[in-house]
């Protein structure tokens, strides 16, 4: 290690002190300084080094790129201790105008910095877990990832459902939309939209502009039917199919559709119409000839036979929000739904169209009923007080401004009903009145803690202004008094 | 760190270690290579193997299927009388031949009579009573496959034949595709891509109209799984009260050509074979002169020797006709063909016909009746 230079004649001794003490960290710094005074031995070294200059003088074993850079990268990096590791006994000499090393010179702010760099070396692990957690956070938030995972159908599942929205009504021929009916239009979608985005849901949006096609047959309003198998065509692999009027509004997007209904389906829907039959509709059919499924009340008792759900409001079946499943029987349904012959005898009786003809075919044919099953109303479909209003009993006291409810029908803002149907509004009702009422209900009832927050604060703020305004006004009402 | 001298050399260096050393690292790395690219491509080869199985029997099951009706099946003979209209005899004449038939091949036969529908047709004509006749059958036999629903007024004259060997296994080749559901020129066609697996009604067609007097309908046992039969929804549909009520000129034929006509979820089900296969008349259909084209067609309906049926129809509606005699005529020869099958005569034992003044006048009457 150490190449001890041999005793020259007019070598400087002093130099040998220093070796003794061993205090030089490096004897190839030190020989430099050895021969420095001296001309020959500094010729003898040039021509030495000279004559190896030629080669590297440091033969590493070329083993990749990182055995060749590791010296380079470890020499880079700073070195914070004071010491230097070859000698461990090595001590600050005490000098005068000098104190002991501090990294970045000492000062306060240098201190924090490196104790915050220490702090970040030793939880470096912990701080990469972190940032990569909120990183996912951050994007799955922002981007549309927790829409796409409850949309997957092996996740969510959301893609199995598609909302079959009945946009354009009375569009076309019939007569000039307005800006309320376009208004409608807006929000009703702008909801649906949301909705199905956030469940991960399909929406179509269809037109239901009044045709010639179905104008000349005295079908307007059937395509319903087409509709909806033109939406079983666009998503083949959706299963659920929601139907829902424009005059619809989802009071609670919160809720999903499978956690409402269809998780727990034997309980939320009933098979016997029996539960609640305002057709009085003679069920199961009487007929002794039947198969045993067709005559039992409840079918064959099984959720996979259910192929359609509808709910009743206070006149029978409500076609503005019903679901389909995509099966045999539903392409037989909507196969017979269309039939010419029904139609052409009944279409000055039935006024509700589409409707009336499913009721017949219920009513009818036995096999029908056994895919059919019902849900309460108001889990889908409750109505504004409008609707299937309520006739005050003889002798009952309706209070002034106060509408009679049916708990069966009317929406309730404490149940928080799923979504509120304005059936037949445009049959002497303010469709937009009640769709914007509802909308803002909406709104107001699905705030943030955040919202109800402040507006809690600004209404206590709102009644103390009133309160002292009140009492100002006392007070000059009294003062002349 | 400072590293002021190279690591000490050994004192007998390795001929050629450098390239020894480098070579063995690359060559280290490209192993290693190869085997992740293996593992990569050997994973990539069996999910291609497996969705490819997956698909393939995805696809074969929901699309394909058998392409035959293999094997012996489960039939029932559907027959519904009319006790107003037919004599004791004449029952018997064609519960016998029957009884044979279902004896002969193993099948069973389910006799009902108009009567026990009248409550639920009344009051369409009770030529309408074979839809409710059909969907009690299904009820009584519930496990069985095909259901034949075969008029009174026909006979099976050649009892060797096996509808399984006749008509279900051959179905394939027998079955009339793209031609017009309705005769003579229905804008409607029957598929051209059907298959036997997936046939649920087998009905063909005479001149006029299509011959529902006799045709199979296939059931759909129900499985611990499924109670779904396409037969019930097919008879429900075609007894609905708004078809009987809508006073089609031939009832239930005319609901039934309707039907297959205007609803591609009975028509993808429907296969339509030659009417002499199943459902042979005992005269000759006239040939018709095409409006159009001006071309005179033929239609094969007359019964020949060897056929499976002979189909009295229309004997009824028309005083010139006698069905207990032509029946008679029938039988006769039938009882030749058992005895020549068996080696004897068939056990029942029919009357001789009664005197021909009586029958006349009980056919006069039935006629009355009936309308």
């Amino acid at each position: 290690m150490s190449r001890t230079p041999s005793p020259l004649p007019n070598g400087s001794w002093t130099a040998q002190g220093r070796l003794d003490g061993n205090s030089m960290p490096n004897g190839v710094h030190a020989a430099p300084n050895l021969y420095s005074n001296n001309d020959d031995q500094w010729a003898a070294a040039k021509a030495k080094s000279a004559h190896v200059r030629g080669y590297p003088s440091i033969q590493t074993k070329n083993e990749g790129f990182f055995q060749r850079s590791r010296r380079k990268i470890s020499s880079t990096l700073p070195v914070f201790s004071p010491y230097t590791p070859l000698s461990a006994s090595w001590k600050d000499p005490e000098k005068l105008g000098r104190s002991r090393w501090y990294p970045r010179g000492g000062g306060t702010l240098s201190k924090v910095k490196t104790f915050v760099g220490n702090v970040l070396r030793k939880f470096k692990f912990l701080f990469i877990i972190l940032s990569i957690v909120t990183l996912i956070t951050v994007v799955m938030s922002k981007t549309s990832v927790l829409v796409r995972i409850r949309g997957n159908s092996h996740l969510g599942g959301g893609s199995k459902f598609v909302i079959v929205l009945g946009a354009n009504e009375g569009g076309g021929v019939m007569e000039w939309k307005g800006p309320r009916e376009w208004a409608i239009e807006r929000d009703s979608i702008k909801n649906k939209r949301k909705y199905a985005d956030r469940w991960g849901y399909q929406l179509e949006i269809t037109d239901m502009s009044t045709k010639k096609r179905y104008a000349h047959e005295w079908r307007e309003s059937w395509e319903k039917v087409d509709l909806v198998r033109n939406a079983m065509a666009r998503y083949p692999d959706a299963e659920w199919f929601w139907w829902l009027d424009l005059n619809t509004f989802i009071m609670e997007p919160s809720i999903s559709l499978q956690s409402h209904i269809f998780n727990n389906l034997a309980k939320t829907v009933y098979r016997d119409i029996n539960v609640y039959n305002p057709l009085n509709i003679t069920h199961p059919p009487q007929t002794e000839f039947l198969d045993p499924v067709a005559r039992s009340a409840t079918g064959d008792n099984r959720t996979s036979s259910i192929d359609i759900i509808i709910p009743q409001d206070c006149s029978g079946f409500n076609l503005g929000s019903f679901f389909l499943r995509r099966s045999p029987f539903t392409d037989r349904l909507l196969d017979m739904w269309w039939d010419p012959v029904l139609y052409e005898q009944k279409h000055m009786e039935w006024e509700h169209k589409e409707q009336d003809a499913l009721e017949h075919l219920y009513a009818s044919q036995p096999y029908m009923r056994t895919h059919f099953a019902f849900i309460e109303q108001r889990k889908i479909n409750s109505f504004p007080p409008g609707a299937c209003a309520v006739e005050p009993k003889e002798g009952e006291v309706v209070e002034e401004g106060k509408t009679l409810l049916d708990p069966r029908f009317h929406y309730r803002e404490q149940d928080r009903d799923f979504v509120v149907n304005m059936a037949g509004c445009e049959w002497g009702r303010d469709c937009w009145a009640e769709m914007y009422m509802y909308r803002e209900l909406s709104n107001k009832l699905n705030r943030s803690w955040w919202e109800k927050f402040k507006d809690s604060l600004s209404g206590a703020w709102r009644s103390v202004k009133t309160s002292v305004s009140r009492e100002k006004k006392n007070d000059v009402k009294q003062a002349p008094g | 760190m400072h590293f002021a001298l190279p690591p000490r050399k050994t004192s007998q260096p390795p001929p050629y270690a450098r390239g020894n050393t480098s070579v063995s690292a690359t060559y280290r790395r490209r192993k290693q290579l190869q085997i992740v690219s293996y593992a990569v491509l050997g994973l990539l080869t069996l999910y291609l193997c497996f969705r490819l199985v997956l698909f393939a029997t995805s696809a074969g099951s929901h699309e394909d299927g058998p392409s035959a009706i293999e094997g012996h099946q489960d039939v029932v003979l559907v027959t519904v009388f009319d006790n107003d209209a037919m004599s004791e005899d004449y029952i018997k004449i064609v519960k016998a031949n029957r009884d044979d038939y279902a004896a002969r091949h193993g099948y069973k036969n389910f006799y009902t009579n108009t009567s026990a529908y009248s409550k639920l047709v009344h009051p369409s004509p009770t030529s309408w009573s074979i839809v409710p006749a059909l969907r009690h059958a299904l009820t009584e036999h519930s496990s069985s496959t095909f259901f034949w629903s075969l008029s009174a007024d026909a006979f099976i004259t050649n009892p060797s034949l096996s509808l399984e060997t006749h008509i279900l296994q051959p179905l394939e080749s027998l079955m009339l595709k793209d031609v017009p559901v309705v005769p003579p020129d229905s804008v409607i066609h029957t598929f051209s891509h059907l298959r036997p697996s997936r046939t649920h009604l087998i009905l063909s067609q005479d001149a006029d109209n299509i011959a529902h007097t006799s045709f199979i309908l296939r059931n759909t046992p129900f499985t611990p799984t499924t109670t779904d039969n396409w037969a019930h929804y097919f008879l429900d549909a075609w007894f609905d009260p708004l078809y009987r009520a809508y006073l089609f000129q031939k009832a239930e034929n005319h609901a039934l050509e309707h039907l297959v006509q205007w609803h591609p979820t009975i028509l993808a089900k429907l296969v339509l074979i030659e009417q002499r296969r199943l459902n042979s008349y005992n005269f000759a259909s006239p040939p018709v002169r095409d409006q159009v084209t001006g071309q005179t067609q033929t239609y094969d309906s007359m019964w020949q020797e060897g056929d499976l049926v002979v189909n009295l129809k229309g004997c009824r509606e028309s005083d010139k006709r006698d069905c207990e005699k032509e029946m008679r005529h029938y039988y006769a020869k039938w009882a030749q063909e058992v005895e020549r099958l068996d080696g004897k005569k068939p056990k029942h034992h029919v009357k001789p016909p009664k005197p021909k003044q009586q029958q006349v006048e009980d056919s006069k009457e039935k006629a009355g009746a009936l309308n």
